[in-house]
């Protein structure tokens, strides 16, 4: 037993001190490689402990969250619960823009039945495909990203045989094979539209990286976990036409009283002359994110 | 065939699928790359050494794996065939680049990553993981025996194929510069940068110069001739690409006949033949010298 129990505390000091021997070799050797193995090896950790999306929560749990940090984060959570109900979560892996978008935009879909929408954006989703070609991309490289995302785009209009029950979607935005598509397509859809209009995202892109906007879409659009920034968002959102709302849930404050939780509404630039008509009609958004500094889920109206 | 085998629900599967259609449909001079029947996660290829490197002329060998969660995650890459900058059977790192490490992204494909790893080989190790920073004239060495056999490895099925891509890059690939000058093959190298083929045409004059030495009678001619056939050759090249071009569409695998290189061979010599005498008639109607060759001959 005593024995043991002297190994046991062995084992432990011996590891203490290998930590830390290993702590300062590894300065030394660790190669940016392998400080990426690290680091993506930490993000998919974290992240796993959180599906892609999650179920929908009362908005109070957001404020128990906060219970104790920032008076002025607690006050504007209470400014949001006047308006939303409910918050879905999405997982924190880089992506959580994107698939906040996917789910909100199916989860409309499957709700309103809205067919008109879904030929518009079938549409839209022609012409990011003829984008992507004009741009040199090869056909096999993004068409699975594309046929997945129609499919998932029919399946949600009710009255086929390939229709799901909103279940069935929650389950499919979880699934790994569906979802990480999914959002691979929105990123090809995002970098063709940046790539198609560089003359306009350059300046925005300049200010962020200091790279070319090749680059640019190379490094922070196409790869999987990128972070989305506001250049993303414009570009989805012209891209396909759809308005997103955003909210931002972050520290600031104004002096003249009263908290308000800053939005912003992302409204798809329509390329053609706005006519009477068409300049009545402003989409209001049905898509709206909750935004806090390096992440997006999905708020719900009241 | 692989069709059945495999759940084509699989995306993975299903784009691997379609990158094999698209390298058939589409073959390349530089490389030629195809999976195994048994499993289409594993590929064998071969590149060719990039022109005006110490690889130039060399074919080397190596075997891809992609992984289930293939195009999200990227192939590896191994090489087989000894060559001084890429240890054998040791994965490369294609984003070796240490200051912006590339991401793999989706869009890429095998072919993609091909090319990159073609540009890769004359690029300095700087000490990477898996490289190797031989001499030049040791690459050159291993490029020239990389030629002569593939590598052997694994199952008979895989070894196959690999002969099979080496009969294939063989056909393709102009040989080393400056050795080897007896084996030229006689096939035309097609899709080429002008300066290639005319380098490859010079080789196979050089061949047919070497035999014409052999009588000792127009020894002489020869000598002079050949620096005035060069420039004739260079203008005459371009002229021949649009019907070598023709064969790209084709997407079976050009079986390397020895037959057809002897007749080719010959075909050249008769027509260098031609051409100097051509050269020579012109030469001696122009200059007074024209007597001193007559009395030769």
């Amino acid at each position: 037993m005593q024995n043991q129990e002297n190994l046991d505390a062995d084992g432990k000091a011996e590891s203490v001190i290998s930590i830390q021997t290993s702590e300062y070799d590894s300065w030394g050797n660790l190669g940016d490689d392998d400080i990426m193995l690290q680091k993506s090896a930490i993000f998919v950790q974290e992240a796993e402990k959180v599906p892609f999306v999650g179920d929908k929560e009362p908005l109070s749990s957001l404020e128990a969250e906060y219970k104790s940090g920032s008076p002025i984060l607690l006050e504007k959570i209470k400014v949001l619960s006047g308006q939303y109900a409910a918050i879905r979560r999405t997982r924190g892996d880089g992506n959580c823009f994107f698939r906040s978008f996917m789910f909100s935009y199916l989860e409309h879909i499957l709700e309103s039945q809205d067919k008109t929408e879904v030929d518009r954006i079938k549409t839209n989703v022609e012409n990011c495909r003829k984008t992507l070609r004009s741009l040199g991309y090869t056909e096999f490289t993004f068409e699975d990203f594309f046929a997945l995302f129609l499919e998932q785009l029919e399946s949600a209009l009710q009255g086929n045989e390939s229709s799901i029950s909103h279940e069935e979607l929650v389950i499919r935005s979880r699934d790994q094979s569906i979802s990480d598509y999914v959002v691979m397509f929105f990123r090809f859809v995002t970098s063709g539209e940046i790539q198609k209009r560089s003359e306009f995202f350059e300046p925005f892109i300049m200010g962020l990286t200091n790279g070319t906007v090749d680059q640019f879409c190379k490094t922070a659009v196409e790869p999987m976990g990128e972070e989305s920034d506001h250049v993303h968002i414009i570009a989805l959102s012209d891209a396909l036409g759809v308005p997103i709302r955003v909210l931002y849930l972050d520290r600031s404050s104004c002096d003249s009283g009263g908290l308000s939780v800053n939005h912003h509404d992302f409204v798809p630039a329509t390329t053609e002359v706005a006519s009477g008509s068409a300049a009545s009609e402003i989409k209001i958004p049905f898509i709206t994110l909750l935004y806090r500094p390096g992440h997006y889920d999905i708020l719900y109206p009241k | 065939m692989a069709e059945d085998k495999y759940n084509l629900k699989n995306p993975a599967v299903k784009r691997i699928l379609q990158e094999v259609k698209e390298m058939q449909a589409n073959p390349s001079d530089d490389f030629m790359s195809l999976p195994l029947e048994e499993n289409i996660f594993e590929w064998q290829f071969a590149i060719r050494g990039p022109g005006d490197s110490e690889f130039e002329g060399g074919i080397y060998h190596g075997r891809i794996q992609l992984p289930a969660e293939y195009p999200f995650k990227p192939p590896s890459f191994m090489l087989l065939t000894p060559n001084g900058r890429f240890e054998t059977q040791t994965k490369i790192c294609l984003s070796i680049s240490n200051h912006h490490p590339e991401h793999w992204q989706p869009s890429w494909s095998v072919r993609t990553a091909l090319v990159a790893l073609i540009a890769f080989m004359p690029t300095n190790p700087n000490g990477a993981l898996g490289s190797l920073d031989y001499k030049k004239e040791e690459r050159r060495v291993l490029a020239i025996k990389s030629r002569e056999a593939p590598p052997k490895f694994g199952t008979p099925e895989r070894q196959k194929l690999i002969d099979e891509i080496h009969e294939y890059m063989l056909s393709k690939a102009p040989p080393v510069p400056q050795s080897g000058s007896t084996d030229v093959s006689g096939e035309k190298p097609t899709n080429e940068e002008a300066d290639v083929q005319v380098t490859s045409e010079t080789a196979e004059l050089a061949a047919a110069v070497e035999e014409l030495q052999n009588s000792p009678t127009i020894n002489r001619i020869v000598e002079e001739a050949v620096p005035e056939v060069q420039p004739e050759v260079a203008r005459v090249a371009p002229s021949s690409r649009p019907t070598t071009q023709t064969e790209q569409g084709r997407p079976e695998t050009r079986v390397h006949k020895p037959a057809d290189d002897r007749l080719f061979t010959w075909a050249a010599i008769g027509l260098t033949l031609a051409i100097v005498v051509l050269l020579l008639k012109k030469f001696m109607k122009a200059s007074a010298h024209g007597s001193v060759f007559m009395d030769e001959s």
